[in-house]
């Protein structure tokens, strides 16, 4: 049954041996030297602080949605850190592999990676960014906001909720083992076949992209389940769909995208890691395999998944755009209509990924249109974003300055991706690097959108604004090395440069290389400007600190009537819903201070480890899986399983927190905002906004 | 212009007197629906991929559906797995009358059913890899064993998780947790049936119709 | 100056919401800029200088997408930036009036000239789809047309592939060349099954002449692209594609795979060129005369795994009658020419394979 593949294996260790470590590599070994310097550092800061306790009990068992929305937003920019590094190195390459006559080093023919190198790199450059950082940044942020502005007290499961964390971080890190346990697979993220069958493949790496992306994905379906139950189920009272923030519309509208597209991703890796581990046939070119059932499946997920990350940054925008113009915004029915839109679209256009397979010119004339439709709902969404600041009071704040150049960034990537969209002119662009950077375009309206989000909702979370001179300094490096960076990109897919190319044979190009590089240095400068914005913000929060529920004073949705920092319970007393921008609409009207009469107790569920353990445990499962160590798969498989069954017979009757406290709680949250000092119940801003569930909550479940 | 956003707010109600909860049971049942769908949505993958598979290029001149189908073995299975079903759902009547020993009885009777559909099954297929057509074979041999193999996993996770009902309701009785789980499984189960119905129609029966 | 649009584009794209000080700090750019002007002048932009008629239609279809589009982008964009500045906080003369949320009138035109934009260029989508269909392109008969109207039956009808012509006549200029591609890991075998003759890394072709390919690969998925003459169409192991091509003026052209297809992808391309057909004549009568010949067996030795540093031309004559679909029936019944794990392995020695310097 089991296949046959090169090389040697042993019972205990699989196919693992010490020369899979690669030590003779000098890049590898100092980014691990680096790796276990920054991982020393954080421990020690750890140990020193002796936070370890507050990390187990606040953090990693922790079913609160805003804890693990803000732990996804963490390792997605950790990741996304991880994936710019690669992309720097990419380039690098590129710029200095010019010609026969470029010289080489360490080991390269040109340059300083070799072939098989660079296709690793370039691999988990996209693998990383479109799943383990943009997508878990987005999640994150569904995750803190959507429970907020319906007026949930958390997700529909909570429980649930963080298992999808935990695969989440099982699959990155998986992704992150592979720089040095083995190697990564060469055959880019949407896993080209047939070079990601064992023939062609026969290393490991291939085995570690199954694996992550399959993990990963479980968890990302996982999570649209619990968001889309949260919205249908757990709105506040009064909240009519008509009323409900246009945020929430969209993470629904995707979470459908991702609950029915996902799960045919899995299914299609599902039938190679067979291919590669059963010696079946699904994708093989022979014995009646069909390579490009792989690339259909593939893409019927693949599409999706763009809108799945595009669509909660047009949502970002529409939050952010209507608040900086104090309007409400624009043609919010036709808003909505055109997120779901664009969520129906994304099905059936997925064979424009493909164009030059030779399907005949019937089929390519419907995906082309097919296509070019999903720029109606996304040209009304613009043009609805203009007339949200047409007669508005715009201010240019930071949120404000990512999503308007999102929003330019918005029309470019529109008008490549109409070009894209007809198959006559991407027969010449396919699989160029006019496709990387139209692509990337669209990312980076994402990207942007997401900066934009993260300094928007940071004060909601903890409590205090995000620096913002350093922070438009980040903005505008990011800008530029966008515009330089991607526009020579353009300018090279016109010179017909494929992308994925390890050595360039055409000197013709390398000006336009030096552009790009150029672009990347202003990205370096940039991403500079980004930690130390966060950095400097949170060394100083007590000066960043805003009063009040609505820190940026023209805020429209409901989020912005719980305090902040969002306390664990989110709002005190549930509100009801009058109006669809509740908040802005009792600002307006004086109501904005006004406090419920008496408080009510509340129910929330205790903390719990079990999805950091199964996390662990599909970790082992991935990692016994990649080297073949069955019998480490088969006792990770079966300990999950006993894991689920001792859940489900520990009925956790959660935790009751007396009105009494809440009362407390909140009067304390009043003294913050007045600047008085914070003691007891009350908690500060910074991490400790969190200071919450288990510490104080368990000693009076005790008593009770 | 923005009704939406004009509302009169003297004597609008601002709070919600008590945190509106949502039914439970509802809301367990319509994430198991949405984790249904989500595996409908693989289960489609397979099935599509069984289709494109099932012809005689994919064939790579080995067996075709209609040398490895048997219509009649199959609907013996088809009759085994639905009166599995038809049990559990059977002893969620006795559900209704907190009967817990009709429910525990229906469980034991729904599992020896769908065993005797695995046995079935798995002799099936053993029968057939014994016989050279294992998955290996052909690409349309892969897609075979796995669409086929996929349900029969679903069917050993069902009784599995049958048998940990049993516990539950046994030792716990019918508190809200251990209904919705019933609730959840009774639509597992009948969603396994409704995969096979697919696949005996789709693979079984057209499968024996097919003469390449 | 056409050749250096994507700048403007560039500069347009930056203008957009870039400050005037970031001007300032950019001077430092102006070198650079220049660099790449200068690289503009090169002509390195192929796609802008189609030499087939493929290539010309896919060209127009470029410019004026990009113009249809750039006007909604330009309004949309205006409409943007105008209100940004006009209702910008600081500006006191602009109303303010944050009741207008919603206006039929304009919902219907938001909604409307998407619709007809979309439903104006899937029009020519359409149009540009069947001009430059790989497997019959119109604009391949059309360039035969113009050429002269006896033409059009000619390559209307399908040169029939069991038909082997007398050797070293040369095609008539009214019937399509006949050329079998055939990608092995990582090089390129251009296979003239009427001519019996065969090159490795060198496709030639005569001017105003029809080229029909029926490409495979012997391993993985690649990508046929010559940008000045034609554009891509996929290359998979156990099938065929086909792709069609008339050049109209003579040169030598690049072409490459565009897909990645492993460790020696970067090195997988082709000298394309363009002969006259007295020429080309030429060219085959030597090609027949060359002494090595290709058989399956030898195929076999030239498809294990092979990285062509130098593009170094390798010539064969006396082909083997069938090889194209022998190589796909071989490639269906389960053949394949694995890379060696070491080349996967380890990072630090990574050319495990023939390296063809």
């Amino acid at each position: 049954m089991l296949v046959h593949y090169p090389g040697p294996w042993t019972p205990l260790l699989g196919r693992l041996a010490l020369r899979q470590i690669p030590y003779q590599n000098p890049i590898l070994v100092w980014t691990f030297v680096l790796v276990v310097l920054a991982g020393a550092l954080v421990v020690g800061a750890i140990t020193y602080t002796r936070s370890w306790t507050y990390l187990w009990r606040e953090w990693l068992t922790s079913v609160d949605h805003k804890k693990i929305g803000v732990m996804y937003c963490l390792l997605g920019l950790v990741m996304f850190f991880r994936g710019f590094i690669d992309g720097v190195m990419m380039r690098t390459q590129q710029v200095m592999a010019v010609g026969p006559h470029s010289p080489g080093y360490l080991g390269a023919l040109h340059g300083y990676l070799p072939p098989y190198h660079f296709g690793q790199i370039y691999s988990a450059h996209g693998t990383i960014m479109i799943l383990f950082a943009i997508t878990p940044i987005l999640v994150g942020l569904m995750n803190i906001i959507v429970p907020l502005q319906i007026g949930a007290r958390d997700m529909a499961y909570p429980y649930l909720n963080a298992l999808s964390f935990w695969l989440t971080a099982a699959a990155t890190g998986l992704v992150m083992i592979s720089l040095f346990v083995g190697d990564f697979s060469h055959a880019g993220w949407v896993g080209l076949i047939p070079l990601t069958e064992l023939a062609y493949s026969p290393g490991v790496g291939v085995d570690y992209w199954i694996w992550a992306v399959q993990i990963g994905s479980v968890g990302t379906t996982l999570a649209s389940i619990n968001i889309i139950a949260t919205i249908i189920k757990m709105r506040a009272p009064g909240m009519s769909w008509t009323k409900m923030p246009i945020f929430c519309w969209t993470a629904l509208s995707t979470s459908v995208v991702g609950l029915s597209s996902f799960p045919v991703f899995t299914a299609a890796v599902a039938l190679l890691s067979l291919d590669r581990y059963a010696g079946t046939h699904f994708f093989t070119a022979g014995l009646g395999g069909n390579l490009m059932l792989y690339t259909d499946l593939f893409w019927i997920w693949g599409h999706p998944e763009v809108y799945y990350v595009v669509l909660p940054a047009f949502g970002i925008l529409s939050e952010i755009i209507p608040t900086f113009s104090e309007k409400p915004l624009f043609g919010y029915m036709t808003m909505a209509a055109a997120s779901i839109a664009i969520g129906g679209v994304s099905w059936s256009v997925w064979l424009h990924h493909f164009f030059t397979m030779g399907a005949g010119p019937g089929v390519n004339a419907f995906f082309s249109i097919a296509s070019m439709l999903v720029g109606i709902p996304t040209g009304v969404k613009v043009f609805n974003w203009a007339f949200t600041l047409y007669r508005g009071r715009v201010r240019f704040d930071l949120p404000m300055l990512w999503a308007l150049a999102a929003l330019v960034l918005l029309l470019t990537g529109g008008l490549t991706g109409m070009m894209l969209a007809m198959p006559a002119i991407n027969y010449t662009v396919h699989n160029s690097v006019f496709v990387v950077a139209h692509f990337h375009n669209m990312l980076n309206v994402v990207g942007f959108a997401c900066l934009g989000a993260i300094n928007f909702w940071f004060p909601k979370v903890f409590g205090f604004k995000l620096d913002e001179r350093i922070g438009k300094r980040a903005f505008w490096y990011f800008s530029a090395g966008t515009a330089v960076l991607f526009g020579c990109m353009y300018a090279l897919g016109f010179m017909g440069m494929p992308r994925r190319l390890d050595y360039i044979p055409f000197p013709s190009w390398r000006p336009l290389l030096i552009g790009e590089e150029i672009g990347i240095v202003l990205f370096l400068i940039s991403s500079y400007y980004l930690v130390k914005q966060l950095y400097v913000s949170i060394r100083n929060r007590a000066q960043y600190r805003v009063s009040g529920s609505d820190a940026w004073g023209t805020a429209r949705s409901l989020e912005w009537l719980a305090h902040c920092p969002v306390p664990f319970y989110n709002f005190a007393v549930q509100p009801h819903i009058n109006v669809r921008d509740e908040w802005a609409w009792r600002r307006q009207n004086g109501l904005g201070q006004t406090a419920p009469e008496h408080y009510e107790d509340i129910h929330l569920p205790n903390n719990t480890p079990i999805p950091l353990f199964i996390g662990v445990l599909t970790f082992a499962l991935g990692f016994g899986l990649v080297w073949r160590m069955y019998w480490l798969a088969l006792a990770s498989l079966i300990a999950i399983i006993a894991a689920i069954i001792a859940r489900a017979f520990d009925d956790d009757p959660g935790q009751t927190i007396p009105g009494e406290r809440i009362r407390r709680i909140e009067a304390g949250l009043a003294g913050v905002l007045e600047g008085r000092v914070a003691t007891g119940d009350v908690v500060v801003g910074g991490a400790v906004a969190f200071e919450t569930r288990a510490t104080k909550a368990a000693p009076r479940a005790r008593d009770a | 212009m923005s009704k939406m956003n004009d509302m009169d707010p003297a004597g609008a109600v601002l709070w919600a007197p008590h945190d509106a909860e949502p039914d439970m049971i509802a809301t367990r049942t319509l994430g198991f629906w949405l984790y249904l769908l989500s595996d409908a949505m693989i289960v489609a993958s397979l099935f599509a991929s069984y289709l494109v598979l099932n012809h005689r290029m994919n064939a790579a001149a080995g067996p075709t559906a209609g040398a490895v189908m048997h219509p009649l073995t199959a609907l013996w299975e088809t009759i085994l797995l639905l009166s599995a079903i038809l049990a559990y759902g059977l002893s969620l009547v006795a559900l209704k009358r907190k009967d817990r020993r009709g429910v525990l009885a229906g469980f034991g009777v729904a599992c020896m059913l769908g065993l005797g559909f695995l046995v079935m099954e798995g002799h099936e297929f053993a029968d057939l890899a014994l016989r050279g057509a294992v998955p290996e074979r052909s690409g349309y041999l892969s897609a075979l064993y796995t669409l086929v193999l996929y349900h029969a996993v679903h069917i050993v996770f069902a009784l599995l998780w049958t048998a940990v009902m049993a516990v539950q309701v046994a030792r716990q009785g019918f508190t809200p947790n251990v209904v919705y789980r019933l609730l959840n499984l009774k639509l597992f189960w009948f969603f396994q049936g409704f995969i096979w119905i697919y696949v005996f129609c789709f693979v079984d029966l057209t499968g024996a119709l097919h003469v390449h | 100056m056409s050749d250096c649009d994507p700048y403007n584009n560039d500069g347009t794209l930056a203008g957009g919401y870039m400050a005037e000080r970031r001007w300032e700090r950019a001077r430092g750019l102006v070198p650079v800029l220049a660099a790449m002007l200068s690289g503009c002048a090169q002509k390195g932009f192929w796609l802008f200088h189609p030499k087939g008629a493929v290539a010309r239609t896919e060209w127009h279809t470029t410019i004026l997408d990009v113009a249809v589009m750039g006007g909604v982008i330009l309004v949309a964009g205006g409409l943007v930036v105008a209100f940004l500045w006009r209702y910008r906080a600081g500006n006191r003369a602009r109303t303010y009036d944050p009741h207008f949320t919603s206006s039929l009138v304009i919902e219907v035109l938001v909604w409307g000239i998407p619709l007809v934009v979309v439903g104006y260029l899937s029009y020519f989508s359409v149009k540009s789809v069947f001009a430059t269909n790989p497997y019959n392109p119109l604009a391949v008969r059309q360039a035969v047309d113009r050429a002269g109207g006896g033409l059009r039956e000619a390559y209307g009808e399908r040169a029939d592939p069991t038909v082997v012509d007398a050797m070293g006549a040369p095609p008539p200029a009214t019937r399509p060349l006949q050329v079998e591609v055939v990608t092995t890991d990582w090089q390129w075998v251009f296979i003239y099954p009427h001519q019996r003759v065969a090159t490795v890394n060198e496709l030639v072709m005569p001017v105003h002449t029809p080229v029909e390919f029926d490409l495979t690969s012997a391993t993985v998925v690649n990508d046929f692209f010559i940008p000045e003459l034609v554009g891509e169409i996929d290359i998979m192991p156990g099938m065929r594609t086909k792709q069609a091509l008339i050049a109209s003026r003579t040169g030598t052209y690049h072409g490459y795979s565009d897909d990645y297809s492993g460790g020696g992808f970067s090195w997988m391309g082709f000298r394309a060129r363009v002969e006259s057909p007295q020429r080309f004549r030429s060219w085959i009568k030597k090609m027949q005369a060359q002494p090595v010949h290709l058989s399956y067996s030898r195929f076999r030795q030239l498809a294990r795994p092979t990285i062509n540093l130098s593009e170094r031309i390798s010539r064969f004559s006396q082909v083997q009658a069938g090889l194209f679909d022998h190589v796909v029936e071989r490639v269906m019944e389960g053949r394949v020419y694995p890379t060696p794990l070491a080349m996967t392995e380890n990072m630090t020695k990574p050319m495990k394979v023939r390296l063809i310097k």
